[in-house]
């Protein structure tokens, strides 16, 4: 008689844990249909157009189909080649936690076909299937979702939590009504915030990847040195188009370019090779001074 | 990125022959593994050896050029390219004088 409450017990358990297990499963995304859907930035755009518009037209917005040759190297040279490693989501995600942050909804399945895609859709890039797989793959990119939501408590985990379902983390006090929930937070102002991933990434298992190091000479560098500006300060002036490296407009900005040209005559006799040895010689000097204004190296690759 | 500076004599016509003086500067990184060995893949580079322009920094460069006894008129450039893939050089910023000189 007695066994029955513990029977109970454990029937009530083995239901809530398949209730888990199920919940945690309908999380990861089997299609890129479906893992676009969980996180579908043209909602944004009902509401915020202008924005949604300079995304579109930004790097961000082809985060994916910007950097297939590197991401097709790490897979097909880097992991089957070098490291003799089988492709995983944990593998694929050393390039997409960054390229296409929502990867880390997808399913083990999905992930795989990903990488699959990336090698297709550059090792066959004039074939309808090369075409076919960048399709599918300019699906995927920084959209909306990865700074607002899913990377948006990254910095700061510990004080933060995980990311509450269904909320868009926002740097300014804004009420969007019935349409989400918002949470301000300065976190996604600060420039840790887009440091998590242009600079040194490092993986959970460890392993660092070196796409760019921009972090490294800001912290190390300009703050040193008393800068104080953040990332968004100089790369939001044009909202979110997030001009950079890119545009010859910010480029031209951020170095300043002094050239100073001296006229001289040269002593006769002092410069070797000249046709008249008795002559002055006419010379110059060049002084050129090339300052960087940004709040990192220049050039980062 | 590329500092350029060159020296042209403007009295003659063939662009390869009016070339005075030309001396280039080039800044970049060099990504290593941890061999020691030059790589490019992400995954590859642990460490840089940084060539770069650093930040809050302005750097000097000189440049002493001698020209012939018979040369009048030098058109001198200095020009700053930015290579954003490495293939493509935009000129960003670009200085020039031009220098006569009594020959006689």
């Amino acid at each position: 008689m007695r066994i029955y409450p513990t029977m109970k017990i454990f029937a009530i358990l083995a239901v809530a844990m398949f209730a888990l297990v199920q919940t945690s499963m309908a999380k990861e995304a089997d299609t890129i249909d479906e893992l676009v859907a969980m996180f579908d930035d043209s909602k944004c755009a009902e509401c915020h157009e202008q924005v949604y518009k300079e995304w579109q037209n930004s790097w961000h917005s082809k985060a994916i189909v910007s950097s297939l040759k590197g991401m097709r190297n790490f897979i097909a040279v880097g992991l089957a080649k070098e490291w003799n490693t089988p492709v995983t989501k944990a593998e694929v995600l050393k390039c997409l936690d960054c390229h296409a942050p929502a990867v880390n909804y997808a399913s083990e399945k999905l992930a795989k076909e990903l990488a699959g895609l990336i090698v297709t859709s550059f090792d066959k890039k004039d074939t309808d299937e090369g075409k076919k797989a960048k399709a599918q793959l300019a699906r995927l990119n920084v959209g909306c979702y990865s700074c607002h939501h899913i990377k948006a408590t990254e910095v700061a985990k510990g004080l933060r939590g995980e990311p509450k379902k269904g909320v868009i983390y926002t740097g300014s006090d804004v009420d969007a009504g019935d349409a989400h929930e918002s949470i301000q937070t300065v976190d996604i102002t600060r420039s840790v915030f887009c440091m998590q991933c242009h600079g040194v990434y490092k993986a959970p298992d460890g392993e660092t990847i070196k796409c760019n190091t921009l972090s490294g000479s800001y912290q190390n560098t300009y703050q040193n040195h008393g800068g104080s500006q953040t990332c968004q300060e100089c790369h939001m002036k044009k909202g979110h188009l997030f001009p950079g490296g890119h545009d010859i407009e910010t480029v031209t900005e951020g170095l300043g370019f002094n050239v100073e040209i001296a006229q001289y005559q040269h002593l006769p006799g002092k410069i070797a090779g000249v046709k008249d040895k008795k002559k002055w010689v006419p010379s110059a000097v060049v002084n050129a001074f090339i300052e960087n204004k940004t709040g990192h190296r220049v050039p980062d690759g | 990125m590329v500092l350029e500076v060159t020296a042209k004599n403007l009295n003659v016509k063939d662009p390869a022959k009016a070339e005075l003086f030309k001396a280039t500067k080039t800044w970049f990184e060099i990504g290593l593994d941890l061999d020691g060995d030059m790589r490019y893949g992400a995954w590859q580079i642990k460490e840089t050896i940084d060539l770069t322009l650093p930040p809050k920094n302005t750097q000097q460069e000189r440049y002493i050029m001698n020209f012939d006894t018979d040369v009048e008129e030098v058109l001198v450039e200095a020009k700053l390219y930015y290579y954003i893939s490495g293939g493509k050089g935009d000129v960003i910023h670009s200085v020039s004088k031009t220098l006569s000189y009594d020959v006689d």
